[in-house]
């Protein structure tokens, strides 16, 4: 009974005030992290190569609307991206997994594109949209449309065959396995795709922002960097903007994820 | 009620064709109740679905209520072995599923199932939640949702514990006495074959054919288990999976 206990209580998440004070001391701890390795640098080198945080968050606030502008503006591109890589890649991932025919005929092709690096695309990306904020939306959608296709093919594939022969027992047509089965099972697998596509993502826009030297729309976190990457300070007020950036959309996700997969939170019975 | 003539089903073609089933004529009677029993993987689960519509038999027929199966039709409801509840759905939306896809169904609706089988209490709460008893329990009251003619059973209490499981055999009995659905229930558990099923076919290895037909006319009641009658046919099931496996 004891153990039937331990095992309830070590599924059973904790309140969310845990979930935030976990998040603040991760936060506090890097930020001490942080200011001894600039200590460390500054002690071997002779110089500040590396500024601590205090310099850091004080150029954040002196550089406040540039820096907001440049966030949103990244945060917007990166969003966009997320968007339609998910839009796209999702339902043709579980057609692929889950209508065998298809996936023999789309497979082979998904799997020779998936491993270029997408890196190679980005001057015929370019050459397509040219300058402006539409092809550094593109570089990073096309970067996540593989991954969260690959993922949703994977996830259709381990969907449980009970589930499937249940519901059509039931009399569900074609359309009622997807959105009562295909659908749902499939959905924690790829919001944690999603939250991995996050990583990914910031740096396939840092990729975006930084490139294309003369586009007069550059703008955005990864420009805001690489404007200032001399000015210690003022870049790593950039970098700090672009963690904050992925945090942001982290959290996004973990809400999102326990709207929609609130089965995945419930305590679980012990036998 | 259900007529199965002359069923051959076969798993693939060509060199890497495997025959599950091999000439199965069986007829149930409206209200009857039948146990296919045999040894695992022999093939009478291939043989349910087939009854409820999800495979084509390569040649024979099935027929309920004189009219040939192609599909899953609303008269008939399956349970499955560990219930076939969806995780992601409540108990409510587990056992409103048929509904919920907007088949016509008779009107008798869930919530008073769920009710007469204790069930309505724990409606907001998903099968996770639930104790494995709970879980076939809503199973059953999903199948019942549906006011079916035809009450198809693969393997229903598998991995439960005997005393939940003589419970759950209980009220399978009590429900069918009340209902008087006719019912097919696959097995591999010799008691449970002998305590609800008024006809017993005992099944061969794979390919599934019917070894030989016990007549088992004590059931319907639930002292039954403590009857001489009882221990006997469960001595003759036994005695014919033995002689099958050797």
């Amino acid at each position: 009974m004891n153990r039937m206990r331990r095992v309830g209580r070590a599924v059973r998440e904790g309140p969310v005030i845990w979930h935030v004070a976990r998040y603040v001391a991760a936060i506090a701890i890097l930020l001490l992290a942080w200011w001894v390795a600039s200590e460390i640098v500054e002690a071997v080198k002779g110089r500040a190569f590396l500024p601590n945080p205090i310099r850091a968050i004080s150029e954040m606030t002196r550089l406040g609307p540039t820096l907001f502008r440049n966030f949103w503006t990244s945060a917007w591109r990166l969003v966009m991206a997320m968007l339609i890589a998910f839009g796209l890649g999702y339902p043709l991932g579980l057609l692929i997994g889950h209508e065998r025919k298809l996936d023999q005929l789309i497979s082979p092709m998904i799997y020779i594109i998936y491993p270029i690096p997408q890196v190679a695309f980005i001057l015929i990306l370019f050459l397509i949209f040219g300058l402006g904020n539409a092809v550094k939306v593109a570089i990073v959608a096309t970067a996540l449309f593989f991954q969260i296709l690959v993922s949703a093919r994977g996830a259709a594939r381990q969907i449980e065959l009970e589930h499937i022969t249940s519901v059509l027992a039931a009399g569900a047509s074609r359309w009622q396995v997807y959105w009562h089965v295909v659908l749902p099972a499939t959905l924690p697998s790829i919001l944690t795709s999603l939250r991995v596509s996050v990583g990914l993502g910031m740096a396939f826009l840092y990729i975006a922002e930084t490139t294309g030297a003369f586009d007069p729309r550059r703008g955005g976190l990864g420009s805001f960097i690489d404007s200032n990457i001399y000015a210690g300070a003022q870049a790593f007020a950039g970098i700090m903007a672009m963690a904050l950036l992925g945090l942001s959309l982290y959290i996004l996700i973990e809400v999102l994820e326990r709207v929609v997969c609130r089965w995945k939170h419930v305590s679980r019975r012990g036998s | 009620m259900i007529d199965i003539r002359d069923v051959v089903i076969q798993y693939g073609r060509g060199e890497r064709a495997v025959l599950a089933v091999d000439d199965i004529s069986l007829h149930v009677e409206p209200g009857a109740s039948l146990a296919l029993i045999g040894p695992s993987g022999c093939g009478k689960t291939t043989l349910l679905f087939a009854v409820a519509g999800l495979i084509h038999p390569c040649e024979g027929e099935i027929e309920i209520g004189g009219e040939s199966v192609t599909g899953p039709r609303s008269e008939i409801a399956l349970i499955l072995q560990n219930a076939g509840l969806l995780p992601w759905k409540t108990v409510w939306q587990n056992a409103n599923l048929s509904l919920s896809l907007g088949k016509e169904y008779p009107a008798k609706t869930a919530a008073s199932v769920l009710e007469e089988l204790g069930l309505a209490g724990v409606k907001p709460r998903f099968p996770t939640e639930l104790s494995e008893g709970m879980k076939r329990r809503v199973g059953i009251a999903r199948a019942l949702s549906m006011s079916p003619s035809v009450m198809l059973m693969d393997e229903p209490l598998a991995s439960l514990d005997t005393l939940t499981k003589e419970r759950i055999q209980d009220l399978f009995l009590q429900l069918w006495l009340q209902r008087r659905f006719a019912q097919v229930l696959v097995t591999h558990d010799i008691e449970e074959a002998a305590f609800l099923g008024q006809r017993i076919a005992v099944l061969t290895e794979r390919p599934a054919r019917v070894k030989a037909v016990v007549e088992n006319p004590g059931v319907g009641d639930l002292s039954y288990r403590e009857t001489e009658a009882f221990v006997g046919i469960v001595a003759r099931l036994r005695e014919a999976l033995e002689e099958e496996q050797g």
